[in-house]
């Protein structure tokens, strides 16, 4: 086998917690290699393009449908999710729900672009509110590096909407860009929601329709230069076209893919790193972490590199380092660990998997609210995120969004069908019907928090490899009746709000598009994963309960750090990203501090 | 090359187009999709299918009847009624629709006759966004903060266009 030559640091996965790591440690001099599992087709504009039209072309349009994964680096699908035939082999008793992209950016290519902070009660779940467990650091520790990491990966949002439930800023700050402007549909139905009281237990709340921070690109302060699209040419260099994708356009496009990358994703950051310190390797699977039986410590990564994405031919190498950085994604970081050996103290790697179990809500409002423009979304319900009730269920988040009911049951599309094939409708009649309707399709996501469960897991099995003969995750996954007792109340909120607005519920499962059943005093639900994956090599004060340490240090391993939304002892309510940014900045800086030492 | 006589049956498959739609020719034309989609037609379908359906198309009465007409003699046709649904998908939806197992069974199955949609182009120039008043996701955006601003329906109510 062959070794490459030594770096500072090796880290597996460009992704956003890699690449931003990449970038400082590459910014204070030290080399670094990166190894991605997947393609590096999202480097160049022409190649982002085609991943566009393979959007555009496609019939399922998936969050998936853009990315197409390569034989040696399967990702899963959730068209494949429905019929347990995908990458993943699941368990039970309840389908993981949620999909991730091995390629160069991961799956931020993908994502949303929510950038919300979790609440300062978040970190303390088991203090506060005596279920779950607290984090070893909390969010007064985390704060700057929230700052950080709003304008590393390029927030917008404005800070008088966003403290609340004790989520406070230091004196003067505010996010790099304005906020993206809410939404007509977002004015209309915070006019007749806002202020609203919800009774949760014992408590009223009064909720309202908030604008949440988004790494969308919007108009910058104090002369911020927002990151457009990215175009890395191998032979030339970066060359970046002017201007392009530093304005949100409006494409109702955040997930699948932005067609002009104004929404934020791992490779602007990985593009703005010092070259000459940094080397990323595409088509290269880490296959198995070397450790020192003594020591414990990493002497190496074994990976397998493969020239054609369609085949599984591969060469096998070793790359080495100082230090070792597993940014993977929470699940392939706890592939990898058990796949060497490695299970963690007391077995937990692997363990506490956890996402945002999420149900639709859809409605026709009772005007034109022009539906299927802007942001995917612009603002969200967010006052129901924290209080007491959280000792006995799950708190949530709205999502509103602006795309119809796309999500929910493939609309238009279907509703084009419906009107063609079952009404019988055609001409002006056909026209006016879609005219009068679609324009107040009305969407909320309702994203329910979820605990941490030991035997929620990743697990592997020797017989379920796949075609590199790396192992395939196992997944068990139960969602419990504190979430369940959460999707309960949150799907009460939401008929409320849509009685309060006028909105004709139009909620029905069995019209939606394919969703797994969970039941829960009688009642079903039908829920989709968030691709919130967490929880999988959880950080804590001890390693009595964890993997890491609050620098996301494996307790068994000094030289090698496990890093993304996989380190999250619990999960609060919001979107990963940002926290795991923040988190990923924080171990960038000790990582500076050891290694230029 | 495009000679007379298929620019004539181009006219008459937009014709028909229009009819079933509810949009103008020069909406249709300004797709840029119309000879895409009479091809798909010509290449999933027998010949005398889409031959009839242009036929029918012709027959069709002027005047209030025409609606009417084209509701019995073009949609309650048994072969040629999915095909016109079809054909009303295709333009709305840029993808095609597997025609029902019962047509296929009495009337011919091709092998193209899968469901899919035609092309990247056949998706970004889909009816139904202009139908909602809006643009294809991914495709032909409005512009920063457009999203802001009411639909024509709800007058001009533009609070926040260009920023907070």
């Amino acid at each position: 086998m062959t070794k490459d030559a030594a770096f500072d640091t090796v880290i597996v996965g460009a992704g956003v917690a890699g690449a931003l790591i990449a970038k400082h440690l590459t910014d204070a001099g030290l080399t670094v290699l990166v190894l991605e599992a997947g393609p590096g087709t999202s480097r160049g504009l022409d190649d982002y393009t085609r991943h566009l039209e393979r959007f555009h072309a496609a019939s399922a349009k998936s969050p998936e449908s853009p990315w197409p994964p390569a034989v040696g680096a399967p990702q899963p699908d959730t068209t494949a999710l429905r019929d347990n035939d995908g990458y993943f082999v699941q368990r039970g008793p309840n389908p993981y729900g949620s999909s991730y992209t091995r390629l160069w950016g991961g799956s931020t290519l993908h994502w949303l672009g929510v950038s919300l902070r979790m609440l300062p009660e978040d970190f303390r779940m088991r203090s506060r509110h005596g279920v779950g467990r607290d984090w070893p650091l909390d969010y007064t520790a985390l704060a700057p590096y929230y700052g950080r990491a709003e304008r590393e990966i390029g927030v917008s949002a404005d800070v008088a909407d966003q403290s609340y439930l004790g989520v406070t800023f230091p004196e003067g700050y505010d996010y790099p860009m304005r906020r993206v402007p809410p939404s007509y549909a977002d004015r209309v139905l915070a006019a007749a929601v806002d202020g609203m009281p919800v009774t949760l237990g014992d408590e009223e709340i009064a909720i309202r329709v908030r604008s949440y921070p988004a790494a969308r690109n919007s108009i910058p302060r104090d002369g911020y230069r927002p990151a457009g699209a990215v175009d890395i040419r191998t032979d030339d260099g970066p060359s970046v076209p002017p201007r392009q994708g530093e304005r949100c356009q409006g494409n109702t496009s955040c997930t699948p893919i932005c067609p002009v990358q104004a929404k934020y994703h791992a490779g602007k950051t990985l593009a703005q790193a010092d070259r000459r310190f940094l080397t990323v390797r595409v088509q290269a699977v880490a296959s198995r972490i070397l450790v020192d039986p003594a020591s414990g410590a990493v002497r190496g990564i074994e990976y397998k590199r493969y020239d054609d994405p369609a085949t599984a031919a591969h060469t096998t190498r070793i790359a080495t380092g100082r230090t070792y950085i597993l940014a993977a994604h929470a699940v392939e970081n706890a592939k990898l660990m058990l796949a060497s050996g490695l299970e963690g103290p007391r077995g937990q790697v692997g363990r506490t998997l956890m996402d945002h179990p999420a149900l639709y809500a859809w409605g026709l409002a009772p005007l034109d609210i022009g539906a299927y423009r802007g942001p995917q979304s612009t603002s969200g319900i967010e006052d129901l995120r924290g209080g007491a009730f959280r000792a006995r269920h799950a708190a949530f988040r709205f999502d509103v969004g602006n795309d119809g009911w796309r999500a929910s049951t493939g609309a238009p599309d279907t509703a084009v069908s419906d009107a063609v094939m079952a009404r019988n409708l055609f001409g002006p009649a056909l026209r006016a019907q879609l005219g009068a309707t679609l324009p107040r399709h009305v969407r909320l996501s309702l994203a329910v928090e979820q605990l941490p469960d030991p035997d929620n897991r990743v697990s592997i099995d020797p017989a379920c490899l796949d075609p590199l003969g790396n192992p395939r995750p196992v997944i068990d996954y139960r969602i419990d009746d504190y979430t369940l007792a959460g999707m309960a109340a949150a799907s009460d909120v939401a008929r409320a709000v849509f009685r309060r607005a006028g909105v004709t519920d139009c909620t029905d499962p069995s019209k939606g598009s394919w969703f797994p059943s969970v039941f829960y005093r009688g009642r079903e639900f039908r829920y989709h994963g968030m691709g919130h994956f967490a929880g999988t090599h959880a950080m804590g004060a001890d390693p009595a309960g964890s993997v890491i340490d609050a620098d996301q240090r494996a307790w068994e391993h000094r030289n090698l750090f496990l890093v993304g939304s996989g380190s999250f002892p619990t999960m609060g309510t919001s979107n990963p990203t940002l926290t795991l940014a923040a988190l990923a900045l924080r171990t960038a800086d000790r990582l500076v501090e050891e290694l230029a030492r | 090359m495009t000679g007379p006589a298929d620019t004539s049956r181009l006219d008459g498959f937009v014709g028909l187009s229009a009819l079933l739609t509810g949009f103008a020719p020069v909406q249709l034309l300004g797709t840029g999709m119309a000879a895409a989609y009479l091809a798909v037609l010509d290449a999933v379908l027998p010949e005398d299918i889409v031959g009839d359906l242009m036929s029918a198309y012709r027959q069709l009465p002027r005047g209030p009847e025409r609606e009417r007409a084209a509701e019995a003699e073009i949609l309650g046709d048994p072969r040629l009624g999915p095909v016109a649904r079809n054909l009303i998908v295709l333009w709305y939806c840029g993808a095609w629709t597997q025609l029902p197992a019962a047509w296929r069974a009495a009337f011919g199955a091709s092998p193209l006759d899968t469901s899919r949609v035609v092309s990247a182009a056949a998706y970004q120039a889909g009816l139904q966004w202009l139908a909602a008043g809006a643009h294809a996701a991914g495709a032909n955006p409005q512009g920063y903060g457009a999203w802001a601003i009411g639909p024509k329906s709800a007058g001009s109510s533009g609070l926040e266009r260009g920023g907070a």
